[in-house]
C-alpha cells in the first residue's frame, strides 16, 4: 500500500517523553513550512526557505514538493548516521524517513540555537538547510558548528549565515550566494 | 523466460546474425514490451522509496544485480516499454569505470536523451541519467 500523505510529529527539546500523548500537548505559537523541491529531471534538488528563523517551540512542517524525488529532513546529528552534531546538545535528533511527494514531517524545536539538517539521498548534491531557534540572547542558545571536513562541507559553507537569517526571517535559496 | 541480459544492443550485430537468432531476439523483446517483465526484474517502487511512477521516466524495473547503471526498463500508465534507462555515477566515471555492453530493453531506439541528476534513492549520488526512448511518442507518455 502506497501512502499518499503520512505525517509525523516529532518533540524534541527534553519533552519527547510526550510525544505519545500528542493531545495533551499545547499547540506551538507559530508553524513554519519547509519546502523539498527539485527540477523536473532532477538537476537540482533543495530546501525552500533555506534559512529561517523561529521562536522556540515553533511547529517546522517539512513538505515534500517535489513530484518526481524523495526527500528526507534529517539533522546533523552522530545518532543520524554517524554525522557530526550541528544542533544544540539539548535538542533531540529528528529524521523523517523517506518523504514521497505530498508526505509531510513536523517537528517542533524548543531548544534554542542553530539546527543543520540534510536530505539523506541529496546530501552529496548539497540538500541542505538551517533553522535558528529563538537569538543569542535566548537563554541556552547554541550557535552554528564550523566545520571543515565534510561530505557536504561546500554546501554547509555556503548556508546562511546566523545573522542573515535573523535579519531577514528566512533566505531562500536564490538570495543565499 | 530470458531476462534482458540476453539481449545486446546488436546495433551492428543483428545484421550479422542468422535468423535463428533474429527469431530468439525478437522473442525475448516480446517479453519485456509489456509491463510487468518477468524475474529477476523487481518494481524500483516495491525496492525503493520512490514514487510508483516518475515523471519523465515512468514506471521502473530493474534487475537489482545490475545497479547502478541498469538497464532500468521504464514503462508508461499502459504498461508498454517505453525506454530502456542508464544511471552512471558521476565519480565513478571520473575514477575510471566504464560500463560497456549494457543490454537495451527494445532493439528501435528513436532518440536519446543525456542529462544530470543529482541523486535519488538507490542512486543517492550525482550521476547521469541515459535515456533510450524506443518510439517517437515514448517521451511525450512518460511525462503526463
Amino acid at each position: 500500500m502506497s501512502l499518499t500523505r503520512r505525517r509525523f510529529l516529532v518533540m524534541s527539546g527534553g519533552i519527547a517523553a510526550l510525544a505519545a500523548l500528542p493531545l495533551a500537548i499545547a499547540e506551538p505559537e507559530h508553524e513554519v513550512e519547509i519546502a523539498m523541491l527539485g527540477t523536473a529531471r532532477g538537476e537540482r534538488v533543495w530546501f525552500a526557505p533555506l534559512g529561517v528563523a523561529v521562536a522556540p517551540s515553533t511547529r517546522v512542517c517539512f513538505v515534500n514538493r517535489d513530484p518526481g524525488n524523495s526527500h528526507t529532513a534529517t539533522s546533523y546529528h552522530p545518532a543520524n548516521f554517524e554525522r557530526t552534531q550541528r544542533i544544540p546538545d539539548a535538542a533531540v535528533p529528528f529524521h523523517s524517513g523517506f518523504l514521497l511527494p505530498g508526505d509531510t514531517f513536523e517537528v517542533v524545536l524548543d531548544a534554542p540555537g542553530v539546527y543543520d539538517y540534510y536530505c539523506l539521498p541529496h546530501e552529496r548534491a548539497g540538500m541542505v538547510g538551517r533553522i535558528v531557534v529563538g537569538t543569542p540572547e535566548t537563554p541556552g542558545w547554541q550557535g552554528a558548528v564550523v566545520e571543515t571536513v565534510h561530505a557536504a562541507a561546500t554546501a554547509l559553507a555556503a548556508l546562511p549565515s546566523v545573522e542573515q537569517i535573523l535579519a531577514h526571517g528566512q533566505v531562500m535559496p536564490e538570495e543565499a550566494a | 523466460m530470458n531476462s534482458i541480459k540476453t539481449l545486446t544492443i546488436g546495433l551492428g550485430v543483428a545484421g550479422l546474425l542468422g535468423g535463428i537468432s533474429s527469431q530468439a531476439m525478437a522473442h525475448d523483446e516480446e517479453a519485456l514490451r509489456q509491463a510487468p517483465p518477468a524475474s529477476p526484474y523487481v518494481k524500483v517502487s516495491d525496492a525503493l522509496p520512490l514514487p510508483e511512477f516518475i515523471p519523465g521516466l515512468g514506471t521502473l524495473f530493474v534487475d537489482p544485480d545490475t545497479l547502478p547503471a541498469g538497464p532500468f526498463l521504464a514503462y508508461d500508465r499502459e504498461g508498454q516499454l517505453s525506454a530502456t534507462v542508464y544511471m552512471t555515477p558521476l565519480a565513478a566515471l571520473e575514477e575510471g569505470a566504464a560500463f560497456n555492453d549494457m543490454a537495451v530493453g527494445l532493439h528501435p531506439v528513436d532518440s536519446v536523451d543525456i542529462y544530470y541528476n543529482a541523486g535519488h534513492p538507490g542512486v543517492d549520488e550525482p550521476h547521469a541519467h541515459v535515456v533510450l526512448f524506443h518510439d517517437s511518442e515514448a517521451k511525450a507518455r512518460l511525462t503526463p
